[in-house]
């Protein structure tokens, strides 16, 4: 078989912060088309921090108004915007100093050309259409290629933000995950042997982390797909960001017949709560092959992608907790 | 008297015992955990210690990096799950860790720790990665990412007359002939200043050899106190001082050309209190240099990242434990007797750790 493709996925937190009396008038003066300062020790800091940033002493909120207009202290020409940046097509990030303001204010600026910026060069801030009282409601533009906009006040204060961190990454499979996800796909489960202890691991992580040894192909063994619950929850599920279970259902762990470590996170749907209990003796039964996939197999949590159909009782006794507890906690 | 000079000239000194690192990979096709694991495995060889003789053990590393809630907990295996000892995690590089190991060594009553910082940033995008790093309210919604704030960076110092684009690429041309000699070393080529200077700007006067590679990798140490130290290494290399400054988080209020909290640091482990042979430079884009020689006051006579620096591999989370390594090497091998390892987090040099390390006189 050849080798797998590349592993994709996302992490994403959304965030949702309050803002304070100080961030809040910031930004609601942004939605509105105003640049906030604040005053410092007779200096004037944008934007407007909380403490005094040599005394660290509260500050209190005796808010300016400066710019629009301002002074270039350094800049630099982006030629392959990120994703994440605020413009798609090559811009500046710069160090301008709002007029009223010291110090200086990191932020976009959108020019025609790195031709078009200067050091001292003057600036004048720009309002996007649509704003949400976010500092990306701001940009900044030079002087003469700069547009002269109303810009219509919103209503209420900015009392939070929202900010959606979403990551992606490509990797593929490591060589011992790959084998692993390779089984699944024929309807088998590799595990390993350590050398050490003669403990198998399922996955396997590469390593006996007891031993501290690392292991190869040579060490790769089939683990029978039946087993026994050594440990279960149920959940209920809470409507969280990227929730998409609605009823209550089971997680269980299942220490295959041949392996030392249960396999974790075991979806059951066909067994009733009320059935459900540690010892019971469950197989694996496996989907059409046509149908197995392997989509959610990766390097972190190693999951058992959608090759299962469903784990169902064998009929056979329990095991006594006393063979299970090692296992179950 | 401040703790740090107490703690640092006390009869319990403290010593790095042995080093192990792996190369900086492009990509690494296993985990930070089975990296850990081969260096802890060469270090307790090294040194001749069971794993459990080893009292602490702690780790650098990134969440975000590695792109998993909690991936730190995972990396717990590589130096061995039993038997459990007192442990501890960072989310910042391992010369952290290190500062933490040799802090909690201070207090007395244990003799032995293992330090390791590691890093792959080869699956994700570290240019959309450590914007997060950034003022959550004012710069991070806006991707604000560090090769465009070493970018702002450099025009501060050309138009403060501090450098110019010729010095850049000097620096550049510099480490990645140095990495050469540098096993370790992911990106090593004899290139002219002329040759670079010839390539396009990326995030302008910044071109993308001004900028680190993408690397995974990994760091570990294995430090001792006292009389153990001597027990189990010929050649001892003392930790003399460890001081960490920050900078403030806002840009807009900081001076680019300087690192005034580099020059604390400085102050706080009694840099010039003598001679430096070498200098290891957390250089992650090639104007840090400049920030750094100034705010240092280097003699020329201090060799700086003879390894090549970050510049010519960059295993984030390690990197800066990496210096440390390098520092310690020279000086076992009788190269040098004193020197100073440094390591930076945030942009445009914003934290700074310096840590000094001797040989016996």
């Amino acid at each position: 078989m050849s080798a797998l493709p590349p592993v994709h996925y996302r992490l994403e937190y959304p965030y949702t912060r309050t803002t304070g009396p100080i961030v809040g008038a910031f930004l609601t003066a942004l939605r509105d088309g105003k640049l906030l300062g604040i005053r410092c020790r007779g200096r004037v800091l944008c934007p407007p921090l909380e403490y005094d940033p040599e005394t660290s002493e509260t500050l209190a909120p005796d808010f300016v108004e400066v710019g629009p207009t301002g002074t270039i202290l350094s800049w630099t020409w982006i030629a392959e915007p990120s994703r994440k940046h605020p413009f798609a097509e090559p811009f500046a990030f710069a160090l301008i100093r709002p007029d009223g303001a010291d110090g200086a204010i990191c932020h976009a600026l959108k020019a025609s050309g790195p031709d078009a910026l200067r050091t001292g060069g003057r600036v004048r801030a720009q309002y996007r259409e649509e704003r949400r009282g976010a500092i990306t409601d701001l940009y900044f533009a030079p002087e003469a290629e700069a547009e002269d906009r109303y810009v219509p006040p919103g209503k209420g204060a900015v009392e939070m933000t929202e900010h959606l961190i979403s990551l992606d990454y490509t990797e593929p499979l490591s060589p011992h995950r790959e084998r692993y996800a390779k089984g699944l796909l024929d309807g088998k489960f590799i595990g390993q042997k350590s050398p050490a202890s003669g403990k198998v691991y399922l996955p396997s992580k590469g390593y006996d982390p007891i031993e501290r040894v690392r292991m190869s192909e040579r060490d790769d063994v089939v683990v029978s797909d039946r087993g026994t619950v050594v440990a279960y929850t149920v959940i209920t599920p809470v409507q969280y960001y990227g929730q998409k279970e609605t009823e209550p259902y089971i997680r269980a762990s299942i220490l295959l017949d041949g392996a030392d470590q249960p396999l974790g996170q075991q979806d059951i749907r066909s067994i009733g709560v009320a059935d459900f209990r540690s010892g019971m003796r469950v197989r694996a039964v496996w989907k059409p092959k046509a149908e197995r996939s392997i989509a959610d197999v990766d390097n972190r949590w190693g999951g058992t992608g959608e090759v299962i159909e469903r784990w169902e009782p064998t009929g056979e006794p329990d095991l006594p907790f006393e063979k299970i507890m090692e296992h179950n906690w | 008297m401040t703790t740090r000079e107490r703690l640092s000239r006390s009869d319990e000194d403290i010593a790095i015992v042995a080093v192990a690192q792996t190369p900086s990979h492009r990509h690494y096709d296993d985990s930070e955990a089975s990296m850990l694991m081969d260096l802890t495995n060469q270090l307790l060889a090294e040194s001749g210690l069971e794993r459990s003789a080893v009292d602490f053990t702690i780790a650098g590393s990134c969440d975000y990096l590695s792109g998993m809630p909690f991936a730190f907990v995972s990396n717990v295996d590589g130096f061995g799950a039993w038997p459990p000892v007192y442990e501890s995690h960072l989310e910042m590089d391992g010369a952290w860790a290190l500062f933490e190991a040799w802090v909690r060594l201070s207090v007395g009553d244990i003799d032995i720790a293992l330090v390791a910082g590691s890093g792959k940033s080869s699956p994700g995008n570290p240019r959309e990665i450590f914007p997060l790093q950034t003022d959550p309210y004012t710069a991070a919604p806006l991707g604000l990412d560090p090769a465009s704030v070493a970018g702002l960076q450099a025009r501060a110092l050309l138009d403060a007359g501090l450098a110019t684009e010729r010095d850049f690429a000097e620096v550049v041309s510099r480490s990645r002939r140095d990495a050469l000699s540098n096993p370790n070393a992911q990106v090593k080529k004899d290139v002219s200043a002329d040759a670079l200077l010839a390539e396009p700007y990326y995030a302008s006067p910044l071109r993308k050899h001004d900028l680190p590679p993408i690397s995974d990798g990994a760091a570990a140490v294995l430090i001792a106190r006292g009389k153990r130290a001597r027990e189990l290494a010929k050649k001892p290399v003392w930790i003399r001082a460890i001081d960490h400054r920050i900078d403030s988080h806002h840009l807009g209020l900081r001076d680019l050309t300087d690192s005034p909290s580099a020059r604390l640091a400085a102050k706080g482990v009694g840099l010039h209190d003598g001679p430096i042979d070498v200098a290891e430079l957390c250089v992650r884009y090639s104007p840090e240099e400049i920030v750094l020689r100034r705010a240092l006051e280097l003699a020329p006579g201090t060799a700086v990242n003879p390894s090549g620096g970050p510049l010519c591999g960059h295993p984030v989370m390690a990197t800066g434990l990496v210096r440390v390594i390098e520092v310690a090497r020279r000086i076992r091998e009788g190269r040098a007797r004193r020197g100073v390892a440094h390591a930076a987090s945030g942009p445009a040099l914003q934290q700074n750790l310096l840590c000094v390390l001797e040989g016996d006189a």
